[in-house]
């Protein structure tokens, strides 16, 4: 790409100011926007580069976020415990999703959770396959930005592939226990 | 295979997992799908079984979850991911974390958000009393022990001051009021007014 975004990087900025641009209509919009630029986005990336690539770059996507996230709306000088029950909180706030800590092995950092009523996947038809990698790198991002340790997030159970709850693993990057 | 199959199902709807249906017996490929079909459905009853049975007995970390796409299993293995997620908040608020709440669980999620702010509310409440009592406490101990006093006008001398000196010694409605912030309301016993004004009694 020549054009003068390709060099540009994603940050909070780049979201602009909704009340100022949207008085009306507001900060919500309906999941079918959201799941219309996902899968429509998805596809034209599988068209161009392939399902692997297409799915990694749509984890890049969720960890950039994820931090931007973590950076912008949670306090991350909070104990553990707490800031997962705040991150709880703002993602069921934002109706983002309904988060629900499983296991958490701080010694180790490895931590199991479940997102339901999430905007990517829940309510699919069965296809078999997981398609929450965005969601995999934005819980990468968010514990990357808050313990400072690079994340290596898998979703092990999806909606999608018939589990009615998406639940992901995240071990340290290196962690010999990684999947 | 009908036969067997039908066999197969009685067992099942008694609650048994039965074995699998031979699939050398079958006499057509439609008898051959028949009997693929029904046994994953015995294989995924086996998976759900073998999943539910220790779940119902409270063993919710160390069970092997069912294989993606058995159906049969999805609300059972939502209802463990809430399991584990009450299991890990309960462990928080026994730690004192008090932030914990449970989303969207209908009547547990009520009775639990409200049992840790009731929780949070009587260790707040507690800690004010415990504040108060140990003040009170402190306060007490000011008034132990052995007061030097005046045996003529009873002041009271004060702790390690000069008892040569009479600034050293304090009136003992002040000492006992900077102490205890006991207030003093005066007046007179009938001894005393009949000391101070027998003319006029």
């Amino acid at each position: 790409m020549s054009t003068s975004q390709s060099t540009r990087t994603f940050s909070w900025q780049n979201l602009g100011d909704l009340e100022l641009g949207r008085p009306n209509l507001g900060p919500m919009a309906p999941v079918l926007a959201y799941r219309l630029m996902q899968f429509s986005l998805w596809d034209a990336l599988i068209g161009e580069f392939g399902q692997e690539k297409a799915n990694d770059i749509f984890r890049r996507a969720g960890h950039m976020a994820g931090r931007e996230f973590c950076q912008n709306l949670l306090d991350k000088n909070l104990p553990f415990s707490e800031f997962i029950a705040q991150l709880q909180k703002i993602l069921k706030d934002q109706l983002i999703g309904l988060m629900r800590m499983e296991k958490v092995e701080l010694d180790t950092m490895q931590f199991t959770l479940t997102i339901a009523e999430d905007l990517d996947c829940s309510g699919l038809p069965c296809t078999d396959e997981v398609v929450c990698q965005y969601d995999e790198g934005f819980i990468a991002g968010i514990l990357e930005e808050y313990t400072g340790k690079v994340f290596h997030v898998v979703e092990i159970d999806c909606w999608a592939s018939g589990d009615r709850v998406c639940r992901f693993s995240a071990r340290l990057l290196g962690d010999a226990s990684c999947d | 295979m009908i036969k067997d199959a039908h066999a197969k199902l009685s067992i099942l709807l008694q609650g048994k997992v039965p074995d699998t249906i031979g699939l050398e017996n079958c006499a057509s490929e439609d008898e051959h799908k028949l009997a693929t079909l029904l046994n994953d459905l015995f294989a995924y009853m086996q998976e759900v079984h073998a999943f539910i049975v220790p779940l119902s007995q409270g063993n919710i970390s160390n069970i092997s979850l069912p294989q993606p796409r058995n159906f049969l299993s999805s609300p059972f293995k939502e209802l463990h991911s809430r399991l584990m997620h009450l299991t890990w908040q309960a462990s928080q608020v026994a730690k004192g974390d008090y932030s914990q709440r449970i989303d969207f669980m209908g009547d547990f999620s009520n009775a639990f958000n409200k049992m840790i702010a009731s929780l949070d509310q009587n260790e707040k409440e507690l800690k004010i009393k415990i504040a108060e009592l140990e003040a009170s406490l402190s306060r007490i101990s000011q008034l132990e022990g052995i007061l030097p006093i005046c045996s003529h006008c009873k002041r009271i001398r004060l702790e390690g001051a000069d008892p040569q000196q009479q600034e050293s010694w304090e009136v003992i409605e002040n000492y006992i009021t900077a102490k205890t912030k006991t207030m003093f309301s005066h007046g007179l016993c009938p001894e005393c007014v009949k000391t101070l004004y027998n003319d006029f009694t």
